[in-house]
C-alpha cells in the first residue's frame, strides 16, 4: 500500500519535471559534453573534427589575443561591478531616506535601466560621438577637450563601464526592497545603544541586507564575464583590442574563423572559472552574509 | 482558464508543426525533375537584385528554380559556414564577406569546375570575358570560379567643394603624369577647413586604397613576400620591418596627423558610423575608393565626378582590382544546373540589365561594360571608361581575393594601427608589433593545415 | 517568496519631518535631483535626436530641442524597405509572446513537480536545476548552435523560441519557492475530491499563482525582447531578424551615413513595450526586478 503510494509520488514527479529534464539533457548536459569533446579537436565544421588531443588548450595559453579577452574582461569586471554595486546601494539608502520625492526618484533612477540591451549601446555610442555627442559637450563646460571616447584604445573600456552605471537601477530596486525589509526595532535598538549612522550600517543595515549584496555580486560578475552585446554593436572589440571581451573572442573565433574547437576550448575556460568564483564567493561570503536563523535559504 | 491552456496547446503544437516542416524541407530532395539552385548572397540591393532576374530565367529553364538567400555582410562568412554545416550549403555564392577567394579554395568549399566547363563547351570569349580576368581564378589549370563583376579603385570627387575653392578637376587620364600623389595633397589642403563643428569642417582626401596591408603597394612597397601569390596565398614571410613599408605607412597617415587633409578616425565615424563612407557626407573633397562606391552616387546630394588615381611612387600599381566570381561549391548536387544559372548571368543582355537593376554594378563582360559606362547621371560616359581602362592596366588584384585567411590578418591589421589612425603613435612604433604577430599568426596557419 | 519583495513600497513620511528636513536628507535630496539629471540627459537627447533633421543631428554643439520636428524619421523606419523595422518588431513580438508563453507553462509544471513530490532523485535534480542557473549561454552555445543547425532550424525564430518550452532555472526556483508555501491541506482536500494530480496542478495552484505568474512573465518577456547573442548566431535574412539585431545591422550598414535620428527613433520605439508593461504593472514589475535580481 505504502509502496504503491511512493510510486504515484515519483510517477507525479517525474511526469512534471519531464519538460525541465528533457531540456536539461537536450540543452544543457548534450552541449557540454559535444563542447568538452570539441575542445580537444579541430573543428571547421567543413571538414569532420580531428582529435588534437591539448592542442587548443596549449595555443591558447601561448596566444596573446586569449590573455588579452582575459584583461580586457577582468578589467570591465573589476571595476564596473563593484562601482555599480555600491552606487546602487548608495542610492537605494538615500531614497530610503526621508527624502520628499522618493517614488519620482525610484523611477527616474530605474528608467534608463529599460532602455536595455541594442538601443542602450545605440543610444551610448551617440552620446559618446566624439564631436557631436552629449557627452563631450557636458565635458566641455568644464573646460575638458572633446575625447574620442569609443575611438581611443585608452578611453573605450571606460566609456563602457561608464555606460553600464547607467544600468544601476535594478540593483538599486533590490536594495531597497532589502532595506525596506530591515526591522525598524533592530534600527531603534540600534539608535539608543548610542550608534552612529556608520556604526548602524556596518552592524545592523548591512549584514540584514547582505544575502542580497552576495546574490547582486555574483549574478554580477556572471553576467559581466559574459559581456558582448557592447563589444559587437559599438566597439567591435576594438580599437587596439582594448575591449576584446572573452565572449566576444570565442564568437569571433567560432562564427567568423571557423574555430569551433578552438572556442570550445575557451568556453569550457569561461565555464570552469564561472563555478570557481562562484565557489570562492559563497565560501568567503560566511564572513559578511548573515542569514536570519542562521541557515542559507 | 481552459481557454487559455488550449491557446498554449494550440502554441506548443503550432510551433512543433513549423519545426517539422523546417526539417522536411531541409532534407527534400523532392522526386520531380525540377531541381532548386540556391544562390547565396549579401543582403544589399545591389545584391539582391538577382531575385528580379529569376522569373525570366526560370521561364527559360522550366527545370530549374532558383532560391536566393542572403545575409548581411558582416555575418556573410559565418552564415554560409553554418549552412555547410547544417548541409543546406547553397549551390552559387561567391567571396562577399571578409574572407576571399583562397581562404574558400584553401578550405575545400569550392568545386573544380574545369571537367564541368569541358562538358558545357564553355569558352569566356562567348561571354566577352578576357582571358587574363578568367585566369584569376584558376589554381594549377583549375578553373574554381567564373568573373561577374570586376570593380577597380576611382577616385571619386565632390565637384561642389572643388567649384568653391576654385580647382580645377583632376583628369582621368592614367597617363596624364601631371596628375601625381603630391599634387593631390595640394588640392586636399585647398579644400580642408578644420573645425570642431560638424556641419563646418571639411577634409580634402580620404585616402581608402585598398585595405590596410595593401595600402603600401601603391608606395611600391610590398607587406607580404613574393611566393605568396604563386603558393596559394601563404606568404612565407613579412616585410614590415623594412624602411620601404615603414616609409609607405608614415606617408598614407601622415596625410592625417601631419598634413591633417584626411578625416581622422574620429570625424569619419561621427558623421557615417562604424562602416559608412564619409565621402557621402558631402564633407570630403576626394575619395579613393572601391568603385562600388559609384553605385551609390544616386544617393549623393551633391553633383560627383570620377577621376584617375593620381601617379603614386609605384609606376606600376595604382589600382586594387576586385573581380568578384561566381563559386559552385563543392557539395552542389546540381552542378550542371548551377552553371546554367551562372552562364545565364553573364550573358551581355542580363549583365546589361543588372546594371540598372543593381544601381550600377559593373560587369565583367565587356561588351556589357558599355552600357556600364553610360549609366551615371552627370558623368561622361568616356571619363568612366577611361578611368576602368587605366585601372585595369595598372591594377593589382585584391589581397583578400589573394591571401589564405585574410580576415584573421585584416583584423589584427585594424586592430593593432588604430592607434596610429588616431594620432597617439607613429607608424614606426606599432609595425615591429604587428611584424611579430602576423609571423606568429602566419606561423599557426600553417601549423594547422 | 522573498519577503522583501513584498515590502516593495515608499517608506512612510510622517507630514512633521517634512516641515523642517534636517540637512542631511536636504543633501541627499539635492543629490538624488543630480543624479536623476544625469541618468535621464542621455534618454531626452534621445528623444531629440530621433526628432531632428540629418543636418540638425551632426551640428555642433548638439541642440537639446529640435529646431523642427523631423516626425518622418518615425514613418521612415516602416516605410523604408531596406530597414524592414516594422516586421523585426513584429518578429522580436512573436518570439517573446511565445517564450514568454513557453516559459511560464513548461516552468510552472516543473516548479510544481519539484514543490510538491518527493521521489529517489528528487534533492538532487534539484540541485542540479539550481547549478544551471550560473551555467553562462556561451559554453553550451556552439553545440546548440550546430544542433539547431543540423536539424534545419537555421535561420527561423524556432532556436530562440523552443528552448523556453523546457523551462528556464531561474523561474523554476522562484516558481517553486511560491508553490512551497501553499498549504498542504490544500491538496488533501483536493486528492479526497478525486482529482488527479494535473488537475491539482491546474485547477487548485495556478488560479492562485495569477500574482506569481505575472511577475515571471515580465520578466521572461524583457530578457527575450533584449537577448542579441541568440538572434546573431542564428538568423540570417533581414526578414527574420529580430529587434536588437535588426538595429545592430542598422548601425553597420554599408555605404551610407549613420542615421543618427533613424537610430535613436528605433531605440525609443524599441524601448516601448518595456516602458508600457512598467507604466501598466509597475507593481508586479519592481517585483520581478527585485526577485529575479533582473537588469
Amino acid at each position: 500500500m505504502r509502496r504503491k503510494r511512493i510510486d504515484r509520488e515519483t510517477r507525479a514527479f517525474y511526469w512534471f519535471i519531464s519538460p525541465w529534464l528533457i531540456g536539461f539533457v537536450v540543452l544543457a548536459l548534450f552541449p557540454i559534453l559535444a563542447s568538452l569533446y570539441y575542445s580537444f579537436t579541430d573543428y571547421d565544421v567543413v571538414h569532420a573534427p580531428v582529435w588534437i588531443g591539448l592542442d587548443n588548450f596549449r595555443e591558447l595559453f601561448r596566444d596573446e589575443l586569449f590573455w588579452t579577452s582575459i584583461r580586457a574582461t577582468l578589467k570591465y569586471t573589476l571595476i564596473s561591478v563593484p562601482l555599480t554595486l555600491l552606487l546602487s546601494l548608495a542610492f537605494a539608502m538615500l531614497i530610503n531616506q526621508k527624502v520628499p520625492f522618493q517614488g519620482f526618484f525610484r523611477t527616474a533612477i530605474y528608467f534608463p535601466s529599460m532602455i536595455s540591451g541594442v538601443a542602450m549601446s545605440l543610444l551610448w555610442f551617440w552620446v559618446f560621438n566624439p564631436q557631436a555627442g552629449l557627452f563631450n559637450l557636458v565635458l566641455s563646460w568644464f573646460g575638458v577637450d572633446p575625447i574620442p571616447w569609443l575611438l581611443d584604445a585608452r578611453y573605450a573600456i571606460w566609456a563602457l563601464i561608464i555606460m553600464s552605471f547607467w544600468g544601476m537601477g535594478a540593483g538599486m530596486l533590490i536594495f531597497l526592497a532589502g532595506l525596506q525589509g530591515v526591522p525598524q526595532h533592530l534600527l531603534e535598538a540600534a539608535k539608543l545603544d548610542g550608534a552612529g549612522r556608520w556604526k548602524t550600517f556596518r552592524n545592523v543595515t548591512f549584514p540584514m541586507i547582505s544575502p542580497v549584496f552576495l546574490f547582486q555580486l555574483i549574478i554580477g560578475i556572471i553576467d559581466s564575464f559574459q559581456v558582448f552585446t557592447q563589444a559587437y554593436t559599438i566597439t567591435q572589440g576594438g580599437p587596439s583590442y582594448s575591449t576584446w571581451f572573452y565572449v566576444y573572442n570565442i564568437y569571433i573565433n567560432a562564427f567568423k574563423n571557423f574555430r569551433y574547437g578552438y572556442a570550445s576550448a575557451m568556453a569550457w575556460i569561461l565555464l570552469v572559472a564561472v563555478m570557481i568564483v562562484t565557489y570562492v564567493i559563497m565560501k568567503t561570503s560566511n564572513r559578511y552574509v548573515y542569514y536570519e536563523g542562521g541557515q542559507s535559504r | 482558464m481552459n481557454k487559455k491552456w488550449l491557446t498554449a496547446a494550440t502554441g506548443f503544437a503550432l510551433v512543433t508543426v513549423v519545426a517539422g516542416t523546417a526539417c522536411s524541407s531541409g532534407s527534400g530532395d523532392g522526386g520531380s525533375k525540377t531541381v532548386t539552385i540556391t544562390h547565396y548572397t549579401i543582403d544589399s540591393p545591389d545584391r539582391t537584385f538577382v531575385e528580379k532576374l529569376i522569373p525570366d530565367f526560370e521561364a527559360k529553364h522550366p527545370n530549374i528554380k532558383i532560391k536566393v538567400t542572403k545575409a548581411p555582410y558582416e555575418q556573410f562568412d559565418s552564415k554560409l559556414q553554418s549552412a555547410i554545416a547544417g548541409k543546406k550549403a547553397p549551390d552559387v555564392t561567391s567571396h562577399w564577406g571578409y574572407g576571399g577567394f583562397m581562404e574558400y579554395y584553401n578550405k575545400g568549399m569550392l568545386m573544380d569546375l574545369t571537367q564541368l566547363l569541358q562538358d558545357d563547351g564553355f569558352s569566356a570569349g562567348d561571354y566577352n570575358i578576357p582571358e587574363n580576368v578568367m585566369d584569376i581564378y584558376k589554381v594549377d589549370g583549375k578553373t574554381y570560379g567564373i568573373p561577374l563583376n570586376s570593380y577597380v579603385t576611382v577616385m571619386l570627387y565632390n565637384k561642389d567643394l572643388f567649384d568653391k575653392a576654385g580647382l580645377t578637376y583632376p583628369p582621368t587620364d592614367y597617363e596624364d603624369k601631371s596628375w601625381t600623389f603630391d599634387k593631390m595633397v595640394d588640392y586636399a589642403k585647398k579644400m580642408t577647413v578644420h573645425s570642431n563643428n560638424l556641419a563646418e569642417a571639411q577634409y580634402g582626401v580620404d585616402f581608402g586604397w585598398g585595405e590596410r596591408d595593401q595600402r603600401v603597394q601603391y608606395f611600391g612597397a610590398d607587406v607580404y613576400s613574393e611566393d605568396t601569390w604563386t603558393n596559394g596565398g601563404k606568404p612565407s614571410k613579412v616585410n614590415l620591418d623594412q624602411p620601404a613599408v615603414i616609409d609607405a605607412y608614415k606617408k598614407i597617415y601622415g596625410l592625417i596627423h601631419d598634413q591633417k587633409v584626411a578625416p581622422t578616425p574620429a570625424f569619419s565615424k561621427s558623421v557615417s558610423g562604424q562602416f559608412g563612407d564619409p565621402f557621402l557626407s558631402g564633407k570630403i573633397g576626394m575619395s579613393v575608393v572601391g568603385s562600388w562606391s559609384l553605385a551609390a552616387s544616386s544617393e549623393f546630394n551633391f553633383k560627383v565626378g570620377v577621376a584617375a588615381v593620381p601617379q603614386g611612387p609605384n609606376p606600376n600599381v595604382r589600382s586594387v582590382l576586385y573581380v568578384d566570381p561566381l563559386f559552385i561549391l563543392k557539395d552542389s548536387k546540381h552542378p550542371k544546373e548551377a552553371l546554367e544559372w551562372i552562364k545565364y548571368l553573364i550573358t551581355t543582355e542580363v549583365q546589361e540589365k543588372s546594371i540598372e537593376l543593381s544601381g550600377g554594378n559593373p560587369p565583367v563582360n565587356q561588351k556589357a561594360a558599355e552600357k556600364y559606362y553610360g549609366s551615371f547621371e552627370g558623368i561622361e560616359p568616356a571619363q568612366i571608361k577611361q578611368v576602368y581602362d587605366g585601372a585595369y592596366k595598372y591594377g593589382f588584384e585584391s589581397y583578400n581575393h589573394l591571401i589564405d585567411n585574410y580576415s584573421q590578418i585584416n583584423e589584427l591589421f585594424i586592430n593593432e594601427l588604430g592607434p596610429v589612425e588616431n594620432g597617439d603613435k607613429k607608424p614606426e612604433e606599432v609595425l615591429p608589433t604587428i611584424q611579430e604577430k602576423l609571423t606568429k599568426l602566419l606561423e599557426r596557419f600553417r601549423q594547422s593545415k | 517568496m522573498n519577503t522583501a519583495a513584498a515590502q516593495v513600497r515608499e517608506p512612510r513620511t510622517t507630514s512633521r519631518r517634512r516641515k523642517m528636513p534636517a540637512a542631511g536628507p536636504l543633501i541627499g535630496f539635492v543629490v538624488l535631483l543630480a543624479v536623476t539629471v544625469a541618468m535621464l540627459a542621455p534618454l531626452w537627447f534621445m528623444v531629440s535626436t530621433s526628432l531632428k533633421t540629418t543636418k540638425e543631428m551632426l551640428a555642433f554643439p548638439p541642440t537639446f530641442i529640435p529646431e523642427t520636428f523631423a516626425w518622418s524619421n518615425f514613418k521612415e523606419l516602416f516605410t523604408n524597405s531596406d530597414i524592414k523595422f516594422g516586421q523585426q518588431y513584429a518578429n522580436s513580438l512573436i518570439v517573446a509572446v511565445f517564450s514568454v508563453l513557453g516559459t511560464v507553462i513548461s516552468s510552472s509544471l516543473v516548479a510544481f513537480g519539484f514543490a510538491r513530490y518527493r521521489a529517489r532523485g528528487s534533492g538532487l535534480l534539484f540541485l542540479l536545476m539550481l547549478s544551471t542557473m550560473m551555467l553562462p549561454y556561451p559554453a553550451i552555445m556552439i553545440p546548440q548552435f550546430l544542433l539547431f543547425t543540423n536539424i534545419g532550424l537555421h535561420d527561423s525564430l524556432l532556436p530562440l523560441i523552443l528552448p523556453n518550452f523546457f523551462g528556464s532555472a531561474y523561474i523554476i526556483f522562484l516558481l517553486k519557492q511560491f508553490f512551497s508555501t501553499m498549504p498542504n491541506e490544500l491538496y488533501d482536500a483536493g486528492r479526497i475530491d478525486g482529482s488527479n494530480e494535473f488537475r491539482l496542478f491546474w485547477n487548485l495552484t495556478l488560479p492562485l499563482a495569477g500574482p506569481a505568474l505575472a511577475t515571471v512573465s515580465i520578466f521572461t518577456f524583457i530578457w527575450s525582447w533584449n537577448d542579441l547573442l541568440t538572434p546573431v548566431l542564428y538568423l540570417d535574412s533581414q526578414e527574420n531578424f529580430t529587434l536588437p539585431i535588426g538595429m545592430a545591422a542598422m548601425m553597420s550598414s554599408k555605404f551610407r551615413l549613420a542615421p543618427w535620428n533613424l537610430l535613436m527613433a528605433a531605440a525609443l520605439l524599441s524601448s516601448l513595450p518595456i516602458i508600457t508593461l512598467f507604466a501598466v504593472a509597475q507593481r508586479r514589475f519592481v517585483e520581478g526586478i527585485v526577485l529575479t535580481g533582473i537588469k
